[in-house]
């Protein structure tokens, strides 16, 4: 069974100043080494009309897609909705802001947060005496 | 029987030219449901066995068709594919998109807080009507997003004759 695309129940707090549908984007969230990886299948985004905002350890994820306009066509089969993305995360105060990667690739965005160094675990040394 | 016979469609049948699952109060009723039921059970995700498992099976793109008199767009959402992975074929009256969504290789196996994106391999297949120009038929991938545009054959098109109606 396709999976649906989940419209966004209140897609920020802000207005919206478009009258276009907004949905939330399924995300995987999974630690590797030193880095915590966010996937969000966005399609229809490219490296340009996607937008991250990091503000008090909120992280805004927007996808803006243009809806592609053709003269004179009618609709035969519909099965999903062309509208923009947005999702919020709350992120925690152990990931190095400054080092926050993302790329877009086919539709698919993915952010890398690595770890901040204090929150890294920390081996300690056994001497023998 | 043939495939348009299995699958609801509308080409010439103008009476009804659009099926929007979304606004029919009974799919959005048994996607509730769904839903419901799917919130339920995803708590025991962690069961030893069978963990994950839908996760693979799930993915299916989701589809428009749309139409004007000189050509057919099919257009599908395919997030994360590339467009090798992608096979379009054309038969004389049906549309056949297939492939697999594979999980990348170096994210297997990690600790996942959360899985919401489903990977897997499906095929669709989306009947045509009979004028379909099949040589002069494009396709484009692009962000994720398949487009296919299927011309109609020119007789087609003027097969329709407009009569005009005389004012007595």
């Amino acid at each position: 069974m396709a999976m649906e695309k989940q419209q966004a129940q209140s897609p920020v707090e802000a207005e919206r100043t478009r009258n276009r549908r907004v949905f939330v984007p399924p995300v995987d969230i999974f630690e590797a080494k030193d880095t915590t990886v966010l996937i969000a299948d966005m399609p229809g985004v490219c490296e340009k009309s996607v937008n991250i905002t990091l503000e008090k350890d909120v992280l805004t994820i927007t996808g803006t897609v243009e809806p592609e306009q053709h003269e004179g066509y009618s609709c035969v089969y519909s099965e999903y909705d062309v509208g923009d993305y947005q999702r919020a995360f709350s992120i925690s105060d152990d990931v190095d802001k400054d080092k926050i990667k993302a790329t877009v690739k086919n539709g698919v965005l993915r952010l890398t947060l690595p770890k901040a160094e204090p929150a890294k675990a920390k081996k300690i040394p056994v001497r023998a005496e | 029987m043939g495939i348009k016979n299995l699958v609801p469609w509308s080409f010439g049948k103008k009476s009804l030219p659009v099926r929007r699952e979304e606004e029919h109060p009974f799919y959005s009723l048994q996607r509730e449901m769904n839903r419901i039921f799917d919130d339920f059970f995803s708590d025991f995700s962690l069961a030893p066995l069978g963990a994950g498992v839908e996760r693979f099976e799930k993915f299916s793109p989701s589809i428009n068709v749309t139409e004007d008199d000189k050509e057919v767009r099919v257009s599908a959402e395919l997030p994360g594919m590339d467009e090798k992975d992608i096979d379009v074929s054309l038969t004389s009256d049906a549309l056949t998109i297939k492939g697999e969504k594979e999980e990348e290789e170096e994210d297997k196996g990690k600790e996942y807080y959360r899985m919401e994106r489903s990977y897997g391999s499906f095929q669709r297949v989306i009947p045509l009507p009979d004028e379909i120009d099949t040589e002069k038929t494009e396709a484009t991938f692009k962000n994720g997003v398949l487009n296919v545009v299927l011309p109609k054959i020119a007789e087609a098109k003027s097969s329709r004759k407009k009569i005009a109606i005389k004012k007595e």
